[in-house]
């Protein structure tokens, strides 16, 4: 039987150093010049499910209780569960492990390959954030991690902000539709770049995750 | 002229992130002794009145809620539910 090849929306037009294949997506760990951040790293191979009920309460994602407040995050055992609105939520899987394997509950989407899927952090993040949305990243309240859902260079998005230090440095992971992958890319390297923003594989992603939160490691 | 709205889950946006979904025309009438007249005008038909109006907006690009607010017409601005609508 064939098996088919899976394959990430992004393209960085950056030699790849490091790579491996993982659950038929090729994916890679790290790129030639990568710079001292900010880094943006596409990790569309990273499992996502969405989950729809009216009682989103019943569901422990990765054994995490999904938030009662829409907007509002929660971390735990390598699974980010975002609560969206009465009836939503999104589950993101950020451990680069064994996949999950498909959802067992019919609440449950896998939308892996529907989106596109990318981390932005490092130092002067939330600049680049201005010049693409006007939605306010960077507000003092509430606490990361947090949901945004709006358009992120005029593309609707959800966006999580993860980590915030100083007034401009800090992380954030986005998904939007995978047909805008390729502009969505383009518009934020060409805003990051006079920030020094470079394309960044995998391990500079989980250096930051387990800097953010340090029991990932 | 622009249009602002405050959606009940991320609060308020630039009106180009929502999608129009119609005047608010209260519950759906009963199905007992419904005449096709009465449903077509549920339907179809429309207040249009200048001034507040309390309408279905979803906000397409953004958390994906169904939601009615009170506008104004003549001023395309979000407004408080007049009292006599409470």
């Amino acid at each position: 039987m064939t098996e088919n090849q899976r394959q990430s929306p992004v393209q960085f037009s950056v030699p790849a150093l490091d790579a491996e294949e993982r659950d038929r997506w090729p994916v890679v760990l790290e790129y030639a010049d990568e710079g001292e951040g900010p880094d943006l790293v596409d990790l569309s191979h990273l499992t996502r499910w969405d989950l729809q009920d009216r009682d989103l309460q019943q569901f422990r994602p990765g054994g995490v209780v999904v938030p009662e407040r829409p907007g509002s995050c929660a971390f735990g055992n390598g699974v980010l569960v975002n609560r969206m609105n009465r009836t939503q939520a999104s589950i993101w899987h950020l451990n680069p492990g064994e996949p999950p394997g498909p959802p067992s509950e019919s609440a449950l989407t896998d939308v892996t390959e529907a989106t596109v899927f990318l981390a932005l952090f490092g130092p002067g993040v939330f600049s680049i954030g201005e010049k693409l949305t006007a939605l306010d990243l960077s507000r003092p309240e509430p606490k990361p991690p947090f949901l945004i859902q709006g358009p992120f260079s005029r593309v609707p998005c959800q966006i999580v902000v993860l980590e915030r230090s100083g007034e401009t440095d800090g992380g954030l992971l986005f998904t939007c539709s995978r047909g805008y992958a390729a502009d969505m890319v383009d518009s934020v390297l060409s805003a990051g770049r006079e920030f020094g923003l470079r394309p960044a594989g995998e391990k500079a992603f989980l250096r930051w995750l387990s800097s953010v939160f340090p029991e990932t490691e | 002229m622009s249009l602002m709205l405050t959606c009940p889950v991320c609060g308020r946006r630039n009106g180009y992130e929502f999608r129009y979904g119609g005047e608010d025309k209260g519950p759906r009438p009963e199905e007992d002794g419904l005449t096709p007249r009465a449903w077509c005008d549920y339907v179809h038909m429309n207040r249009c009145a200048a001034g507040p109006v309390k309408e279905w907006w979803f906000h397409r690009d953004g958390c994906g809620s169904w939601f009615t607010t009170w506008r104004d017409t003549t001023t395309n601005l979000e407004i408080q539910p007049p009292e006599d609508s409470e």
